[in-house]
């Protein structure tokens, strides 16, 4: 198709009236310079943009020094340009009458102050030769030195990442090893699912294996759920439940005011470091309506078997939070009341059979300390 | 001002012919100024003559047009740098002492904030619409009516309205787009008779000898002809304190494409095709849409008449109100 044949449909069709309903909207900028630049690269892939045009494009600007402005232009050439370039000065008057009086006196004049100027001029020349010579080796070697260094840094930044989160490790074998079993999962999710009754938007972070979802589905709760772990969001969606892999403070950054009437996040507050879970329950706040639970559940280490020993199967884990820091960090993010609620007692005790008195009493704190409910959840309400 | 009920007199140091019966000269300022009145100082190049108006007993604002950053005369005309450089001091000892500072642009308004003013406020420049309602020169329109594409700037001939980077456009133009184009530099090159020489070697150097007509500083019927022929007004100038020529482009239905610095991206109001590229070559191809795309044309026309109801009389005198407070 012939150029001018393609500019006489359009002509058409801007004069079929797309010209004026048009004008209402704005230009797409990004569509078109990516127009723009296929357009560039294809008339140099044809050779119409030779390296004569390139050549003429970067022209420099003829009779003098190029200008300061000129993209590219390399600062430290055109330093090195000043410093050598020399200094002229004609002391010579062409006025009629007094010029050659005016050209006796200012040669009079520099003859006098040569001898003053010569030492001031000498060292200022010292000076900027110096100065170019310093700038050259702190641009060739620092900088050098720099990049290396942060490249170093970067790579260390990322070892670390990779050891802390043992990102080798196959995540799903562990799971399977040490993660509580999918019966003990729905009886956690069910022991807080009635708190949301007959809300229409609650958002579980973490949604996993879509256990909770499940549940409310079941319940006629309008439930979603966000996750990282793009495995288990595919599960989920294809069991035919709401999830989607999502940064769960990106989310709700992401959604207005009072948006939600419902926030359940189980084992997720020990994977995220203390101060970007505060940059979370703010947004929980802000996101909830009022009067909405916002419910979190962690492992509890104030059972020692918990904040010794189970807690730290999992090395994704970033801190162990006591119930009273946890609840602390709610009522803090504007949450009240907010309630401690722990469960999932531990299988062994020790026997509290025919004791009484003090024997009974320290059994009892001993059993309390050790072998207490293996997880808690802290349930705040926006007021 | 009068409108409003204003007792309002303008006062320079020098004015042009058209205007000098409108204007009083400014030493009367010494002898009639009270304490309730207004002063309006404009301010873009710097002259001992603002020390002594600011020690006027007087309410104070400087309304700031810009300076052209000195460094854009280094090696090409020291006097120009040497200006520059004494405005820029200047202007950081007026912050001190006048209480409010008007940029005409949130460019210059930034500029005024990082001279020191405690006060800052933008109000556009009030353009006197009614000086361009003129007929176009019918000398200029018979000389450059044609099929050819016109490539259009109007700016002073200035190192930082970069009209050696359109003299190196139009080289792009001509091979790859079209062969008969120009380009036509409006603007005085009084100021800058180094940089305006070392462009016509340029032009000469790269074959365009008789593609690129200066046509220094012109009259506003001439000015109005230079539109009327143009087909894409094009910028490429790296600093511009608020970009005139822009909105006398849209007045005169010129679809503009513009690189983006200091004040032309505020100012075209998303009205031009304002880039951030650094290949000459994307502009060059811009214009060239424009020119073949009817419908962009129009569409940056439509965009154009509406963005200047911005700049419009009443737009400019309730911004100006707010600022000042009255």
């Amino acid at each position: 198709m012939g150029l001018s044949e393609e500019r006489l449909r359009r002509d058409e069709r801007s004069r079929a009236g797309g010209g004026s309903r048009e004008a209402e909207q704005g230009v797409d900028l990004d569509a078109l310079t990516a127009e723009l630049r296929e357009r560039v690269k294809r008339k140099r892939e044809a050779g119409v943009y030779g390296p004569e045009v390139a050549k003429a494009l970067e022209a420099p600007l003829p009779g003098g020094a190029p200008l300061p402005t000129d993209d590219g232009g390399d600062p430290l050439v055109a330093l090195a340009a000043a410093v050598e370039s020399e200094v002229a000065y004609d002391p010579r008057s062409r006025k009629p009458f007094i010029g050659p009086a005016l050209t006796f006196a200012r040669r009079a004049l520099i003859g006098i102050l040569r001898w003053y100027l010569h030492e001031i001029v000498h060292r200022q020349d010292r000076i900027n030769e110096a100065a170019l010579r310093a700038l050259r080796v702190l641009s060739e070697r620092e900088s050098a030195d720099i990049v290396g260094r942060v490249e170093a840094l970067e790579e260390a930044k990322r070892r670390e990442a990779i050891h802390q989160g043992a990102v080798h490790m196959d995540y799903e074998l562990f799971a399977e090893r040490f993660g509580g079993l999918e019966s003990q999962v729905r009886e956690q999710a069910e022991r807080f699912v009635r708190r949301f009754a007959g809300c229409k938007r609650v958002l579980d972070i973490g949604s996993g294996r879509g256990t909770f979802l499940t549940l409310c589905k079941e319940r006629g709760i309008g439930a979603y759920g966000v996750d990282l772990e793009e495995r288990l969001v595919r599960r989920a969606s294809d069991a035919g439940l709401e999830a989607y892999r999502l940064d769960a403070e990106e989310h709700l950054r992401s959604l207005p005011d009072g948006a939600l009437d419902g926030i359940f996040a189980v084992h997720f507050a020990e994977h995220v470091l203390p101060g970007h879970l505060f940059e979370i329950l703010r947004e929980c706040k802000r996101t909830l309506r009022s009067g909405a639970y916002c419910i979190m559940a962690t492992p509890n280490p104030s059972t020692l078997t918990v904040g010794a020993d189970s807690f730290w199967l999992d090395p994704t884990h970033r801190k162990p939070l006591p119930p009273e820091a946890l609840r602390f960090y709610l009522q803090i993010s504007g949450f009240e009341p907010v309630e401690i609620e722990t469960y999932n007692p531990s299988e062994t005790r020790l026997s509290e059979d025919g004791l009484s008195g003090a024997a009974l009493a320290n059994v009892r704190l001993l059993n309390q300390t050790l072998f207490g409910d293996r997880d808690y959840a802290v349930i705040g309400r926006k007021p | 001002m009068r409108s409003w009920g204003y007792e309002s007199e303008a006062f320079a140091v020098e004015a042009k012919r058209e205007v000098a019966d409108q204007v009083l000269p400014y030493r009367r300022l010494f002898r009639t100024v009270t304490p309730d009145d207004h002063l309006l100082m404009h301010f873009g190049l710097g002259d001992e003559t603002y020390d002594r108006l600011a020690a006027l007993p007087s309410r104070q604002a400087l309304v700031y047009h810009n300076i052209t950053p000195p460094e854009f005369f280094d090696g090409l005309n020291p006097h120009a740098a040497h200006h520059a450089r004494k405005g820029r001091a200047q202007l950081r000892a007026l912050a001190t002492r006048v209480p409010l500072g008007i940029g005409v642009s949130e460019f210059n308004r930034r500029a005024l904030e990082a001279a020191g003013f405690a006060r800052t406020a933008v109000v556009p420049i009030l353009v006197d619409w009614k000086r361009y309602d003129v007929a176009p020169d019918p000398e200029v329109l018979a000389r450059w009516r044609g099929p050819q594409t016109n490539l259009l700037f109007v700016g002073r001939i200035a190192p930082n309205k970069r009209q050696d980077q359109l003299v190196r456009l139009l080289a792009y133009y001509r091979r790859c787009i079209d062969p008969a184009a120009r380009l036509h530099l409006v603007g005085s090159y009084r100021d800058q008779p180094q940089y305006h020489a070392r462009l016509h070697a340029l032009a000469r150097e790269l074959g365009l000898g008789d593609a690129v007509h200066f046509a220094g500083g012109v009259s506003a019927s001439a000015l109005a002809a230079y539109y009327a022929t143009a087909s894409v007004f094009v910028s490429l100038s790296e600093h511009e304190g608020f970009a005139m020529p822009l909105l006398e482009a849209f007045r005169y239905r010129v679809p503009v494409v513009a690189r983006d610095a200091g004040a032309v991206a505020e100012t075209a109001g998303g009205a031009a095709i304002v880039l951030r590229e650094g290949d000459l070559a994307v502009y060059a191809e811009a214009a060239g849409v424009i020119v073949e795309r009817a419908s962009l044309r129009e569409r940056l026309i439509g965009l154009g008449e509406r963005r200047l109801q911005a700049f419009s009389h009443e737009a400019v005198a309730a911004g100006l109100r707010s600022a000042l407070g009255i």
